[in-house]
């Protein structure tokens, strides 16, 4: 398969800090991967260098088999917070990184907004909208950002137990229909597991790959694979990995 | 409802109205020392055609300073935002530009760009033109960093990043700014009338003072009020129509 992201050799120093370390990561197209790591394992700057908004102390990026390295616009991201501008509407706020683009179309907005239960609130702003709400906007934006790969930074780490489960499958329906490719920054293990096809377990700083791991249950995902005594045996390990127990 | 909230101060104002019409009568005080609410109702009816000529050019002149001063202020915000360097040089003297009494320099300017509407503009502009250009400059630079992060890793250019967040960004701010330069404006007008004019409403009181019509010097300074409230009530409407969203200033 084609891959959409191939990380190698990735360092990366802030003055003495060194924050990542000879990271290698790739990501196939239409695969969901996630990271999981410690909080302040240099998830964030790690996308802070694929989105191009750094330069990295040393190894390459390719997206779509192209050189990367400080090339924005190659990515459609979603960040921890939902980062929605407030004096947009919804579809306003949806269509925005097409509209950078120079591809502004409302109507794909409202079909979308649609197609993913958000009708209703095409014409909202975002101050009316629960915090779970704004997320899945926030998802939109990106998933129609016409870009192949998707960069998810902790999406859901600030929504309660309740909503994230939700917002899991709703996500889960989206990017089974539309497989893109999808990179998903996490601390959350057993999200993690869910989601994807691939995790990659994260050291603490600096951060490198403790881990790949194939997450080998079947799509579509159903609800109940947590209970699965595999998916349990995955968690454990993972857990242990990444808490430094021995296993 | 709105009525509520004008209530209060509407009754306070028809108190103190009532309780000076009272004071005036019983205690005989003299008409040109101070004249009843009464007396100066009637200057107002009996100097109408020249007040409606008066108070035209007043508004024309404040309009003009007022379009003037907030492009002046909006200017300065954008150029001092996008060239730090320039902010860092700038900032300062605007903050000691406050602190020149209009009054003094008025008549210089008087001597240096004549009788005309110049120095009438001129001084319009350096009172309203500061709080405009202090309030958007401080909206411009407080977009949130996270939105910012957002569109630059989605390709956005410096100008997208300028004119999709940082601009809208910074309107309700702005508005804020532009309300207070509005009440300044007229204020600004009537002492660039004071400086020499032929007509106007500043030129009025001083042409009234020297006749000791107190009568028509409140009607006067009641005309300026109306004026202010006027134009206040404009902007706040625009920003109404232009502010969407949450209001978070």
């Amino acid at each position: 398969m084609p891959e959409t992201l191939r990380v190698a050799g990735l360092e990366h120093h802030f003055g003495d800090l060194h924050v990542l370390k000879n990271l290698d990561i790739s990501v196939e197209s239409g695969e969901f991967v996630s990271i999981v790591g410690p909080s302040g394992s240099g998830k964030s700057t790690l996308f802070h260098l694929i989105g191009g908004l750094l330069t990295p102390s040393g190894g390459t990026i390719e997206i779509n088999g192209v050189d990367a390295i400080g090339r924005r616009g190659l990515i459609g991201y979603m960040p921890q917070q939902p980062a929605l501008m407030p004096w947009r509407t919804i579809e306003s706020n949806v269509i925005l990184a097409r509209e950078i683009a120079g591809k502004r179309d409302k109507a794909l907005a409202r079909e979308w907004l649609a197609r993913v239960g958000l009708d209703g609130f095409a014409r909202s702003y975002p101050h009316q909208l629960s915090g779970g709400m704004q997320q899945r906007v926030a998802f939109l934006r990106a998933l129609i950002s016409d870009q192949e790969l998707l960069c998810l930074d902790e999406p859901f780490s600030a929504l309660d137990a309740m909503t994230r489960s939700e917002m899991h499958r709703w996500l889960l329906d989206i990017w089974e229909a539309n497989r893109r490719s999808v990179l998903f920054v996490t601390h959350n293990i057993e999200e993690a597991l869910l989601l994807s096809d691939t995790v990659y377990a994260f050291s603490h700083r600096p951060a490198t790959v403790l881990e790949k791991i194939t997450v080998p249950f079947d799509r579509p995902r159903r609800a109940d694979v947590v209970d699965d005594p595999d998916f349990v045996k995955l968690r454990r390990r993972l857990t242990d990995l990444l808490t430094g127990s021995p296993s | 409802m709105t009525w509520r909230k004008w209530l209060p101060p509407a009754i306070t104002l028809v108190l103190l109205i009532a309780g000076w019409q009272i004071y005036t009568s019983v205690s005989g005080i003299d008409k040109w020392l101070l004249p009843s609410p009464a007396d100066i109702w009637d200057a107002a009816v009996d100097q109408r055609d020249a007040l409606t000529t008066h108070t035209l050019a007043t508004t024309e002149l404040t309009l003009y300073g007022l379009a003037a001063g907030v492009a002046a202020g909006l200017l300065i915000a954008i150029v001092l935002h996008l060239v730090p360097i320039l902010r860092a040089a700038v900032y300062p003297l605007l903050v000691i530009s406050q602190n020149v009494p209009i009054i003094a320099l008025a008549p210089l300017l008087v001597i240096w760009l004549g009788f005309g509407i110049a120095p009438k503009i001129v001084v319009i502009v350096l009172v309203c033109f500061f709080p405009v250009a202090v309030a958007t400059l401080d909206g411009l630079g407080r977009s949130d960093a996270l939105i910012a992060d957002y569109l630059l890793m989605s390709g956005a250019s410096r100008r997208q990043l300028f004119t999709k967040l940082q601009w809208p960004n910074a309107l309700p701010t702005m508005f804020s700014g532009l309300k207070i330069a509005a009440t300044y404006s007229v204020f600004g007008a009537i002492i660039s009338e004071w400086l020499g004019s032929d007509k106007g409403i500043g030129r009025y009181m001083i042409v009234q003072k020297s006749a000791f019509r107190a009568d028509r010097m409140f009607v006067a300074i009641a005309i300026v009020v109306v004026l202010a409230l006027v134009i206040f009530g404009v902007v706040a409407l625009l920003e109404r129509l232009l502010v969407k969203g949450r209001r978070h200033a």
